[in-house]
């Protein structure tokens, strides 16, 4: 299935080429450029702080993949997904932490990524509980029965009980050195930029191909008419809760792999504004596309930073800005989705294929 | 049993206060189809503007009466600028205008009036608990639920018997017919928002009288959700009814499973209790089951 526009003249001879990730000449080169700014140029060019901010718009893409898939694909309204990314970053901090592991799997660092799948496979499961009232229920009711999913698991379950293991208290510290993945120890920006790339490259190619497969043409056909995709004879039921576990195991990764980034883990991390915030950026990006988890990502966390910059030198005329801005960010954000929503409804995508279409059909653009 | 007795009129007294919010998210559904995620936030103005004229000097119920107003004119205001243009939108757009609508809302509302928790001083309610029989209440209960059920019954009134609440009620029972007799199918979703923000500014303004106002009381207006679901969407009695009965529910499971989950068991009981009941029936009591066709 090709999804690419191919240049007039250009055939392709067989199925290995039809089912090539990337089609054209122009696209390989466009991509290998691509690879060659994120793994050398990003890491070359940025400081520390702005490294941060590449992890902070990973940890997002990560999270909103997942959220796409729900919503974008197989059209199953969430809006408690911070719930599963938080299950992911304790499980993969307790395991961490507290599981007694073998000498020679922490000599060679393999806990960390153990845990990683581990936590994934965990928030898989849980995000499945809680995604099998989808059985049933739809839309509306649905996004009720996601925003319990985070309050029991965030605010009571984890809150009340995970937090207490070990007898820490409210928040889990994981001590300097602790994140280790093979002979690294994770503990610069940089090395935490790189594993968010390898993390996010993995999970959008695991998401694509899910996506042109059987799989993902069944989700398709349940979010764009449930009914007609059960007479077609597509196991409803299944594959709805085989998108909640896809997507809770992208959210667990996304959780273990955050947790290199922090000193503290805390219930406050995972937040219902968390959840609400992944959907908002997916609706700026643009439901239903890839492309869409990740330039909603890119744009909200660097306009928040943007933002974040113009009030800093604001701050020495009216201090209480600086105070507020945490408000600021919250009064922007919901504003941003609202005019996303009203006068872009399609998001960044869209936009995005727009331009790529008008230089694909130039001159002759009709 | 007395505990029980206790917790039960505690929990419908607070309930009704729900009620009366949930009655605002019913209405804006059944007239213009809009799921409202932002009505916690709508509690939060109503509940502030009020604190401000309290604090301002003004009595009460005149400050009660001012922040009608101005609920009034913030929900027409809303619905013309927001929600107007998304007539005919899929449903997640909506949703999610209204997700972002009450990010919009709290952070405003956290810049006006900060995030510490006020209280109405002097206390509007007398302190001092009444005895009625074996029980013993709080006033700041009672006349709550009396105010709540006071303006319940003007709203249902104004429903049934005023010109405008009778095209409330065409509008959401058909809206085609009712554009075919001549009501302004615009109107009534602006009317329908500005009563929402109405109720639930109330709502708020009673629950902050409570326990004192801060960003939390939001979160108790996202209780009505569990609220309409179990009442079911589109029907005001069930609204009422799903209120009241989430009220004693929280306050039960407050007195009684706090002992087996200590925490917040009180918080997440009703979203527990709704998912669990939204298997079973997922229309609600009341709500009008949806036949789909391809």
């Amino acid at each position: 299935m090709s999804t690419t526009f191919l240049p007039c003249g250009d055939y392709h001879e067989n199925y290995k080429q039809d089912h090539a990730w990337w089609q054209t000449k122009f696209i390989k080169l466009k991509m290998i450029l691509l690879f060659a700014v994120l793994f050398v140029g990003i890491p070359l060019c940025a400081d520390s702080y702005w490294l941060s901010v590449c992890n902070l718009v990973g940890y997002t893409v990560l999270g909103a993949l997942g959220v796409q898939l729900l919503i974008g694909f197989c059209g199953q309204l969430t809006l408690g997904h911070a719930a599963f990314i938080a299950v992911g970053a304790y499980t993969s901090t307790l395991l961490v932490l507290e599981f007694p592991w073998p000498k020679f799997l922490l000599d060679l660092g393999l806990a960390y990524p153990v845990s990683i799948i581990v936590a994934a496979i965990a928030a898989g499961m849980w995000s499945v509980l809680f995604g099998l009232p989808s059985a049933k229920v739809k839309g509306f009711y649905l996004i009720l029965t996601t925003m319990a999913a985070q309050f029991i698991t965030v605010d009571f379950v984890i809150t009340q009980y995970v937090s207490q293991i070990g007898g820490r208290g409210q928040a889990f510290s994981l001590p300097p050195g602790t994140i280790k993945v093979g002979p690294w120890i994770i503990d610069s920006n940089l090395k935490v930029y790189l594993m968010m790339l390898a993390l996010v490259i993995l999970c959008v190619a695991i998401i694509t191909n899910l996506l042109r497969s059987r799989v993902g043409r069944a989700w398709i056909a349940i979010r764009d008419n449930d009914i007609s995709a059960e007479v077609m004879g597509i196991n409803v039921v299944k594959y709805k809760l085989f998108a909640f576990f896809v997507a809770g195991f992208i959210g667990g990764i996304a959780g273990a792999f955050w947790i290199s980034n922090l000193a503290a883990i805390s219930p406050e991390h995972f937040p219902w504004f968390w959840s609400l915030w992944l959907v908002g950026v997916i609706l700026i990006g643009g439901a239903g596309s890839i492309h869409g988890a990740i330039f909603g990502s890119v744009f909200m966390v660097v306009v928040m930073e943007l933002l974040q910059l113009a009030v800093i030198p604001l701050a020495d005329t009216y201090p209480k800005l600086l105070m507020d801005f945490l408000f600021i960010k919250e009064a922007a954000f919901g504003l941003a989705i609202c005019i996303f929503l009203i006068f872009e409804p399609n998001g960044l995508a869209y936009r995005w294929w727009q331009v790529k279409n008008y230089f694909n059909l130039w001159p002759f653009s009709y | 049993m007395e505990l029980f007795l206790m917790t039960v009129t505690t929990g419908i007294m607070v309930g009704g206060i729900y009620a009366l919010i949930a009655l605002g998210w019913v209405l804006i559904y059944k007239c213009s189809g809009v799921l409202n995620l932002a009505m916690g936030e709508l509690t939060l103005i109503g509940a502030y503007v009020s604190l401000s004229f309290y604090s301002a000097g003004v009595p009460f119920l005149l400050a009660l009466l001012f922040s009608l107003v101005i609920g009034f004119i913030l929900g027409i205001l809303t619905e013309r600028i927001f929600l107007d243009k998304l007539i005919g939108e899929p449903v997640l757009t909506v949703i999610m205008v209204t997700v972002g609508l009450s990010f919009f809302f709290k952070g405003c509302v956290e810049l006006v009036w900060g995030t510490d928790t006020r209280v109405f001083s002097p206390p509007v309610f007398p302190l001092k608990p009444i005895q009625l029989g074996p029980l013993i209440i709080g006033q700041v209960y009672l006349w709550s639920f009396v105010a709540a059920i006071i303006l319940l019954c003007i709203f249902v009134c104004f429903f049934k018997y005023t010109r405008w609440g009778l095209a409330m009620q065409a509008t959401a029972d058909d809206e085609m017919a009712a554009l075919s007799l001549g009501i302004s199918a615009r109107f009534v979703y602006a009317i329908a928002w500005a009563i929402a923000f109405m109720a639930a500014g109330v709502g708020g303004t009673l629950l902050g009288n409570i326990n004192g106002l801060n960003i939390s009381v939001g979160y108790m207006g996202l209780l009505v959700l569990p609220a309409v679901v179990l009442g079911g969407l589109n029907s005001v009695p069930g609204a009422i009814v799903g209120g009241i009965v989430i009220g004693v529910l929280q306050n039960l499971s407050g007195a009684y499973l706090d002992q087996f989950f200590p925490g917040g068991v009180k918080e997440i009981a009703p979203f527990a209790f709704m998912a669990v009941f939204l298997l079973f029936k997922p229309y609600g009591l009341w709500g009008w089951e949806r036949i789909e066709r391809v």
